[in-house]
C-alpha cells in the first residue's frame, strides 16, 4: 500500500502550511505546492499525482480555474480536484463546476473537512459515490490503482501488483507480492470494476491477475502464480485459457 | 246613311257610360249597406276598409290603390271578391273593358253579388264589341232566379240584350227586349231616357221614322226634366241629326242651337271639371311633397335616434372602462400600500438588524480591547496560567463575532440571492462530525458530553454549505442555552423513505411554547430580544429556516423551559441507485 500523492497549488503559504500539516499527519504524502499557474504545470508533470488541492485565487486571479480547465483538457491527464475557496461569488462556481469533477472546500474548514474533501473528489472522479463513508464498502477502483480508506486517510494499490483476490462475503484479501490486506467490497462489484481480460475468475472465490500466471497444471487443476502462490482452477472456469495465448 | 250610322255610333258611344254609372247609382244602396257590413266585419283590413271607403265615395284611383294593396297581401276570398268586383267596376268606368273583363273573371262564383258580376261581364263584352258573347252573358244572368226582384239590374239586362241585337242587326229581336226595359223601370228618369233613345235609334235605324221620332221626342222632353247637361245636349242633338236628315232644317238648326247651347254648358262644366281635377292633381302633387318631407323628417329622426343609440352605447362602453380602469387603479395602489408597508417593515427590521450586530460587535471588539490591554499587562507580570486563559477567552470572543459575522455575509447573500446552491448527496455523520470539531473547544470548556448517534448509512440530498451554517446555527445555540456538564446528542429516526429526520437535543435552558411559535413564525424576521444577554439577534434561526426552506426540508422545535429543546429537521433523502 502507497501513500496518495497530493499536489497543492496554493499562493498563501500560512495556509498551505496547515494544509500540509493536516495531510501528513493523515499519512498523505504532498509532493509539492505550487505558488502559481506556471509552476503548478511544471509540478503537475514532473510528478506522479493522484490528487490536487486549487486555491480558486492565485494572486487575486482565478488561476486555480484556469489550471483546472487546462489539465482537463489533456486526455487522460486529468486528476481528482479539490477547489479551496473563501469565495461565494456565484461566477466563480459556475465556472469551476464546468470542470467536473470537482469537490469545494469552504475556508475556513477543519482537518475533518479536508479529508472528507479529498474522499469525496476521489469518489466523484471515479464515479463511484458513496464508497468511503459506508459500512459496505471501503475501496474505489480506477483503472490502474485500489483506493483503499485506513482509518482517516487514503491508501492506494497499483492494480498491476495484485496477484490474485480471494473473496470472502463481503471482504476481499488482495495478495501482492509484498503484502496481503482485506478490503471491504462486493464480489460482484470488484468484478464489474476490474478489468476483465486482465482479471479473471478461477474459482469461486478467486480472481487472478493473467499477467502474474506462471504456470498452469490442468491435471491438478492448479496455476501457479508469481511468488510460487497456488491456486485451485475450478471446472467451471477453465474456459478462459482458450482465450489465452499459449506459447508452446 | 252615314249621316246615320254617325248619329247611331255617337248616341251608342254616349250610351255605355250613362247605362253603367245609371246602373252603379241604383244599386248603390244595397251594395253600400253591405259593404259597410263588411267594413266592420273585417274592421282589421285596414286597406280593405279604405278601398270600400273610397269605392263608395267614387274616389277611383285611391280605391285602386288600396285594392292593390289588399290584394298582395290578401287570404279572405270575400275580401279578395270585393276587390276585384271594385276594380271591375273601375275599369269599366274608365273603359278599360279588358281589364275590366279580367277583374270580372277573377270573381269566385260563390261571391254575392254573382248576378252583377255576369251582367258586368255582359257588358264588358259588349263594350269590347263582342256582342255574342255578351249576349250569352246577358242570357245568363236573366236565369238567375232573383233576377225579378231586381228591376233594375232586370231592365239593364234587357237593355244591354236589346243593345246587342241592335248592333247584330237582329231589330225584332232588339225592339223585343228593348220593349221589356221601357218596361221594366218606369220610375228612374235617366233609365227611361236611356230607354227611349234606344228605342229611337232602333226604329230610326229600321227607318221606322214615326216611331223613332215618338221615341226622340219623349227622350227629350224627358230630358228637359233630368239635370244632366250632357243628356239634355245629347237628346237634343238627336233630334236635330233626325230632323235634318228627314230635310226640316228650320226645327233642325231649334234642336241643333239647343244641342250647342247644352254642349257649352257641358264644356264649361267640363273645364269647371278639367280645373276641380288639375287642383285635385295639385293638391296630390302637394301632398305627395308633404310625404316628402314627412320622410325626410322620419329619415333625419331616424338617423338622430340611431346616432343618440350609438352614444349612448359608446358613453356606456366609455363608463364601464372607466370604472374597471378606476376599480383596477385602486387596486393596484392598495397593493402598492401594501407592499410599501411591508417593506417600510422590512426595513425597519433590518434597521434594527443592523443596530443589533453593530452592537454586537462593538461589545465583542470591546471586549478584545479590554482584553488585549489585560494581557499586555498579564504579559508584564509574566503569569501564564492566566495569559493562557485570557487566550482562550480571546479566542472565543473571536469566535463568536466569526461566526455571528458568517452568519451576516450568509444572510445577505440569501437576501440579494447570490448564494451557489449546488446539491449534491451528503453523508450526514461526517458533516456532524466536522461541525463538532470546531465546537470541540466550547464543549469542553462547558464540559458538555456530546454524541454523533447519527446512522451511517444515512445520505441526504442538500447543499453542503447551506447544510453546514444550519448545523452550525443549531449547535451553537445548543451550546449557548446549555447549562455546564449539559449533554447535546445528534440522533437519526428512521420513520420515512424520503426523508430523513435529524433531531439535535439538548437538555439546557429550553424555552417555553410562544418563543418556539415566535421562532417558527414565518415573517417574522427578528425574534424580540428579550434577554440580551443570551439571545442574539435571532439572525442565525432565521438563517436555519431560509436554507432548511431552500433545501427542501422543514424545521421544527420541541421544547420546555429548563429541560431541554429538541430541534427537528427533516431532510430529503438522496435517492437511492441501488
Amino acid at each position: 500500500m502507497d501513500n496518495i500523492n497530493i499536489l497543492i497549488i496554493e499562493d498563501t503559504p500560512e495556509q498551505s502550511d496547515a494544509l500540509i500539516k493536516v495531510l501528513l499527519e493523515n499519512n498523505y504524502t504532498v509532493v509539492g505546492v505550487a505558488r502559481n499557474f506556471t509552476d503548478a504545470l511544471k509540478l503537475f508533470y514532473a510528478n506522479t499525482i493522484d490528487i490536487i488541492i486549487i486555491d480558486v485565487f492565485l494572486d487575486g486571479k482565478p488561476d486555480g480555474i484556469t489550471f483546472a480547465e487546462s489539465i482537463n483538457i489533456i486526455p487522460n491527464a486529468s486528476k481528482p480536484f479539490v477547489f479551496l475557496t473563501s469565495s461565494q461569488d456565484r461566477q466563480i462556481f459556475e465556472r469551476a463546476k464546468l470542470t467536473k469533477p470537482f469537490s469545494f472546500l469552504m475556508k475556513p474548514f477543519n482537518e475533518l473537512e479536508i479529508l472528507y474533501a479529498i474522499e469525496m473528489a476521489v469518489e466523484k472522479f471515479y464515479e463511484q459515490t458513496n464508497v468511503f463513508l459506508t459500512e459496505e464498502q471501503d475501496t474505489v477502483i480506477s483503472n490502474d490503482f485500489l483506493f483503499i480508506k485506513k482509518k482517516n486517510s487514503l491508501k492506494k494499490v497499483a492494480l498491476q501488483d495484485i496477484l490474485y483476490i480471494e473473496v470472502e462475503e463481503r471482504y476481499c484479501n488482495i495478495i501482492t507480492e509484498k503484502e496481503k490486506f482485506v478490503i471491504l467490497i462486493s464480489l460482484t462489484k470488484i468484478s464489474a470494476l476490474l478489468d476483465p481480460a486482465k482479471f479473471i475468475r478461477t474459482h469461486r472465490n478467486t480472481i487472478v491477475n493473467t499477467d502474474k500466471i506462471e504456470e498452469i497444471i490442468l491435471a491438478d487443476n492448479l496455476i501457479i502464480l508469481q511468488g510460487n502462490h497456488k491456486i485451485n482452477l475450478s471446472d467451471t472456469y477453465k474456459d478462459f485459457i482458450k482465450k489465452m495465448n499459449i506459447l508452446s | 246613311m252615314i249621316q246615320k250610322s254617325s248619329l247611331l255610333y255617337f248616341s251608342i258611344l254616349f250610351l255605355f257610360p250613362f247605362f253603367l254609372l245609371s246602373q252603379v247609382t241604383s244599386n248603390i244602396d244595397i251594395i253600400s249597406k253591405r259593404l259597410q257590413k263588411k267594413a266592420i266585419e273585417y274592421q282589421s283590413e285596414t286597406n280593405f276598409v279604405k278601398s270600400q271607403y273610397f269605392f263608395l265615395k267614387k274616389d277611383w284611383d285611391s280605391t285602386l290603390i288600396y285594392t292593390t294593396k289588399q290584394l298582395s297581401t290578401n287570404a279572405n276570398r270575400e275580401i279578395a271578391d270585393y276587390c276585384h268586383f271594385f276594380r271591375a267596376r273601375i275599369f269599366h268606368n274608365k273603359n278599360l273593358y279588358k281589364e275590366a273583363k279580367e277583374e270580372l273573371f277573377l270573381i269566385s262564383k260563390a261571391f254575392e253579388f254573382s248576378t252583377l258580376t255576369t251582367i258586368n261581364l255582359g257588358s264588358a263584352f259588349l263594350g269590347l264589341s263582342d256582342f255574342k258573347t255578351a249576349i250569352v252573358y246577358y242570357k245568363k244572368a236573366l236565369q238567375s232566379p232573383d233576377i225579378k226582384n231586381q228591376p233594375y239590374s232586370f231592365a239593364k239586362i234587357h237593355e244591354g240584350l236589346g243593345t246587342c241585337y241592335l248592333f247584330l242587326e237582329e231589330y225584332d229581336k232588339a225592339e223585343e227586349y228593348l220593349l221589356i226595359n221601357l218596361h221594366s223601370n218606369k220610375n228612374d228618369q235617366v233609365h227611361l231616357y236611356d230607354a227611349y233613345n234606344s228605342l229611337a235609334n232602333l226604329y230610326y235605324e229600321q227607318d221606322k221614322n214615326a216611331k223613332a221620332l215618338y221615341f226622340f221626342e219623349k227622350a227629350y222632353f224627358l230630358s228637359k226634366e233630368i239635370k244632366d247637361v250632357q243628356i239634355k245636349n245629347l237628346a237634343s242633338f238627336n233630334l236635330a241629326v233626325y230632323e235634318e236628315n228627314r230635310g226640316d232644317y228650320k226645327k233642325a238648326l231649334i234642336y241643333r242651337k239647343e244641342a250647342e247651347q247644352w254642349n257649352d254648358s257641358l264644356n264649361n262644366q267640363n273645364k269647371i271639371w278639367s280645373v276641380a281635377d288639375f287642383e285635385k292633381k295639385f293638391a296630390v302633387a302637394q301632398k305627395q311633397k308633404e310625404i316628402k318631407v314627412l320622410e325626410v323628417e322620419n329619415q333625419l329622426k331616424n338617423t338622430q335616434r340611431n346616432w343618440l343609440f350609438f352614444s349612448a352605447i359608446i358613453l356606456l362602453v366609455l363608463l364601464t372602462a372607466g370604472i374597471y380602469l378606476y376599480a383596477q387603479k385602486v387596486k393596484n395602489s392598495k397593493t402598492i400600500l401594501l407592499q410599501k408597508n411591508k417593506l417600510d417593515e422590512l426595513n425597519a427590521t433590518k434597521d434594527q438588524l443592523f443596530s443589533i450586530v453593530s452592537h454586537d460587535l462593538r461589545s465583542s471588539v470591546h471586549a478584545l480591547k479590554t482584553s488585549n490591554s489585560k494581557l499586555s499587562a498579564t504579559l508584564e507580570t509574566k503569569n501564564y496560567d492566566e495569559l493562557n486563559q485570557l487566550i482562550i477567552q480571546n479566542s472565543g470572543i473571536a469566535n463568536g463575532a466569526y461566526s455571528l459575522l458568517d452568519n451576516l455575509l450568509h444572510w445577505a447573500m440569501l437576501q440579494t440571492k447570490q448564494l451557489y446552491f449546488h446539491k449534491e448527496s451528503v453523508h450526514l455523520y461526517s458533516i456532524v462530525q466536522q461541525i463538532e470539531y470546531n465546537y470541540k473547544p466550547l464543549l469542553f470548556d462547558k464540559s458538555i458530553n456530546f454524541e454523533n448517534s447519527v446512522a451511517k448509512n444515512c445520505f441526504i440530498f442538500v447543499d453542503l454549505d447551506s447544510l453546514k451554517i444550519v448545523l452550525r446555527n443549531l449547535l451553537d445555540n445548543a451550546i449557548k442555552f446549555s447549562n455546564e456538564n449539559g449533554k447535546i446528542s445528534f440522533y437519526t429516526s428512521e420513520n420515512n423513505s424520503d426523508f430523513c429526520q435529524l433531531i439535535l437535543e439538548d437538555n439546557g435552558i429550553g424555552m417555553n411554547q410562544n418563543t418556539v411559535d415566535e421562532l417558527l413564525q414565518e415573517n417574522e424576521l427578528l425574534a424580540k430580544k428579550n434577554n440580551s444577554e443570551i439571545i442574539g439577534t435571532g439572525l442565525g434561526m432565521q438563517l436555519c429556516k431560509q436554507m432548511i426552506k431552500k433545501n427542501g426540508g422543514t424545521i421544527n422545535i420541541e421544547s420546555q423551559a429548563n429541560k431541554g429543546t429538541k430541534v427537528i429537521l427533516l431532510l430529503p433523502k438522496t435517492a437511492s441507485n441501488g
